[in-house]
């Protein structure tokens, strides 16, 4: 951690010196320069049940930084200093270590280099860390499987992190062709707390027995070319007037699967504890997705169809003299995701964006698909200084043939106050109801309060 | 004798010829002032619209550096700095440059009401349906259509509703197929150089809601253009003016730029 800060602070520090003199040079050009800019958010919620605990803290500082210090080169970086979470004090000795006082990270989101015209005059590459983000839906893209998913705050869906690699661009008359080539796997960070179990199903146990503790090995894959790499690639076209895409992605499923689970009894009767160990399957995921307008509605759709390595999985009774079963923990059938949307600005200002959604994320195999209507509704007044939107959120079905019992609402309203330029201010409620059988709806008991603030610079 | 008729044969010869040579002279001055008031008088709406198509698109490309000012009903400011290339007169790209939170917005509208939106939160180029074209654009009282490069002429039937001594008046109704929030635009050229210098915008009630003012028609490198304009949206009371702080035409700006490639750049 000590390291990787040093690191970051290092490449600034140097940045800056660097962007002295280059700014010496060409005072009349401050596109020569490195331009320094970002923001601060602070982010608190409010627990609605139970004794009204705080369920999030954050301030965060995130600092871009673009140098151009070439018509043909462009460097990018973001980093994201945070103050995150609570205080981590259960003794004396705790007091003394800061970071458990007050808990801070630094995360580098992306620091990349373009080149522009590299080689040849319509082929660009960039190298390094960066976000890759393909697909037309409103934050669910089926086809955005090249960067992992940063699901460390649901409510902040879509996003993802950034990945070391490189991706070349070539732009042959009305065609783009995308390479991509990411040489390691990185895992998706997972939501943190309570929602963890949003996206896990429920553990089924054996008749009679009850859980003791659940502790899981993650079998990441080897770091090597063969088995960590990721590779992806992509051809764009515009065809009368829509915006078509072809893609096809060698990857790794981006949310670990168990594969094993052995059942240990312990010394209490009918309890067993379970250790777990989970992998990341291979996939191999063909794209399509398009965006145009039909009328004056804009619309866009985007289909993947995954092709996912057979997993087995073993079910270790042994220890309870149940002997040992094999299953199949994911089928190697190809299975389809796709989202088709829509949006509208009515005449009086209000927009109206609407998706539907066959497959979440942490769904795998055709059985296991849900279906999600997702909507928002904005209205911008006053000289764009409010933004009110009443109506945004969710319902998720997972079983069309009996709703009553497999669905889920999510509903979150907000208010939005731009005071002045560079400044917003957010206040909004988050409401989840719905069935224990649906992931939204093991969820249902964390309704939130939330105020944030956003200062851009 | 016969020398003097000679002579005075000769004589009324030349002035009959002086006389003839003069008639005709003075015929074709008088034949040639009809022709010339008339020709003015017969300059069609067509015609007018064309030549303001012609010199608001004259520059083969522009590069402009734009400072937006926008005023409130009570007068408060705010500022916004955006690059603008156009080329020809139906691709246009513009790329705000502050304040923070607008900074790296980018708009590109292309031929056939192809517009696309890069949102740099998103890293993501977005195609924009026309329904947005008569929402504001990041705040300022210029909808996307309004930004969007255009030539009248292929959007609207124009009318001559007035020739006035330095101007003329044109009413400009949308063509059918084409999709606009409009209803009418009214609009006043400059009959010196065919500049538009003040355009009013009716909304489909057929009522005037917007009024765009050009002022300091300057003519840079042999192009004209309007370095001060003001459209004031007169239901809000609020105004976005318009000053351009950097000019540069035909400087050879490649077609190319005007794609998705060159939006987040």
């Amino acid at each position: 951690m000590k390291v990787k800060l040093f690191s970051i602070i290092v490449v600034y520090i140097l940045l800056c010196l660097f962007s002295l003199p280059v700014n010496a040079q060409n005072d009349n050009s401050s596109d020569k320069g490195i331009k320094l800019g970002g923001y601060l958010q602070t982010d608190n919620r409010l627990c609605l049940e139970g004794d009204n605990e705080f369920s999030w803290q954050e301030y965060r500082l995130g600092l871009k930084a673009e140098a151009k210090p070439l018509e043909k080169a462009r460097f990018y970086s973001e980093v994201w200093l945070r103050s995150w979470g609570f205080p981590n004090v259960q003794n004396i000795s705790d007091l003394k270590d800061k970071n458990m006082v007050s808990t801070w990270n630094l995360d580098l989101r992306e620091a990349y280099v373009d080149f522009y015209s590299f080689l040849l005059d319509n082929l660009d590459i960039r190298i390094g860390r960066q976000r890759i983000a393909w697909g037309t839906g409103d934050k669910f893209n089926p086809t955005d499987n090249l960067n992992p998913y940063d699901l460390e705050d649901i409510w902040d869906f879509g996003r993802h992190l950034g990945s070391d690699g490189f991706k070349m661009s070539y732009y042959p008359g009305d065609f783009t062709f995308t390479v991509v080539y990411i040489p390691l796997f990185t895992p998706s960070v997972l939501p943190r707390g309570n929602w963890a179990s949003a996206l896990s199903p429920p553990m089924e146990l054996p008749h009679g027995l009850t859980l003791g503790t659940l502790t899981d090995t993650i079998d990441l894959p080897q770091k090597n070319l063969k088995e960590g790499s990721t590779i992806g690639i992509r051809v764009s076209k515009n065809i009368f007037d829509f915006d078509f895409s072809l893609s096809y992605v060698h990857a790794r499923d981006q949310l670990p699967l168990a594969n094993k689970i052995t059942f240990i009894p312990t010394e209490k009767h009918e309890e067993v504890d379970i250790k777990s160990q989970l992998i990341y399957p291979r996939m191999n995921i063909a794209g399509i997705d398009l965006a145009g307008a039909i009328g004056s509605i804009g619309i866009w759709a985007e289909a993947a169809l995954f092709f996912p390595e057979k997993i087995k999985m073993i079910t270790d009774l042994s220890s309870l003299v149940m002997g040992i079963h094999e299953s199949v923990a994911l089928d190697n059938k190809p299975y389809i995701k796709y989202v088709i949307g829509m949006d509208y600005t009515f005449k009086n200002g209000i927009y109206l964006n609407v998706q539907y959604l066959h497959g979440f994320i942490h769904e795998r195999g055709a059985a296991n698909l849900e279906d999600y209507f997702m909507f928002g509704l904005e209205w911008k007044l006053l000289d764009n200084k409010l933004k009110i939107t009443p109506i945004a959120g969710g319902i998720e079905i997972k079983e069309f043939k009996d709703i009553k019992n497999n669905y889920a609402i999510i509903y979150s309203p907000m208010i939005t106050y731009y005071p002045f330029d560079n400044a917003e201010i957010t206040f909004g409620l988050r409401l989840i109801d719905g069935k224990d059988t649906t992931s939204f709806g093991r969820v249902k008991d964390y309704d939130e309060l939330f105020f944030s603030l956003k200062y851009n610079f | 004798m016969n020398d003097k008729i000679y002579f005075q044969i000769i004589k009324e010869d030349t002035k009959m010829k002086k006389i003839t040579l003069s008639i005709f002279l003075m015929l074709g001055i008088i034949m040639s002032l009809p022709q010339d008031l008339p020709a003015e008088k017969q300059l069609t709406a067509l015609q007018i619209l064309e030549k303001v198509d012609d010199v608001i698109n004259a520059p083969k490309d522009q590069d402009l550096k734009i400072k937006l000012i926008l005023v409130d009903k009570n007068g408060k400011e705010k500022i916004r700095e955006m690059s603008m290339l156009q080329k020809g007169s139906d691709k246009r790209m513009v790329k705000f440059l502050s304040p923070a939170n607008q900074k790296g917005i980018a708009f590109l509208s292309l031929p056939n009401d192809i517009m696309y939106l890069y949102l740099p939160a998103f890293k993501k180029v977005r195609r924009i349906a026309s329904h947005v074209k008569n929402t504001k654009f990041a705040g300022t009282d210029f909808t996307y259509e309004d930004i969007e490069a255009i030539r009248y002429l292929e959007k609207y039937n124009p009318e001559l509703m007035k020739k006035e001594n330095d101007s003329y008046i044109l009413q400009l109704k949308p063509k059918k197929e084409v999709k606009t929030d409009y209803s009418k635009l009214v609009i006043w050229i400059r009959a010196d150089n065919f500049y538009p210098f003040k355009i009013e915008y009716y909304n489909k009630n057929r009522t005037l809601y917007k009024i765009m003012l050009r002022e300091k028609i300057e003519k840079v490198n042999g192009y004209w253009i309007s370095k001060e304009s003001e459209m004031e949206d007169l239901k809000a009371k609020h105004k976005t003016k318009m000053c351009i702080v950097n000019v540069k035409f035909d400087s050879g700006i490649l077609e190319k730029q005007f794609s998705k490639r060159y939006l987040n750049r």
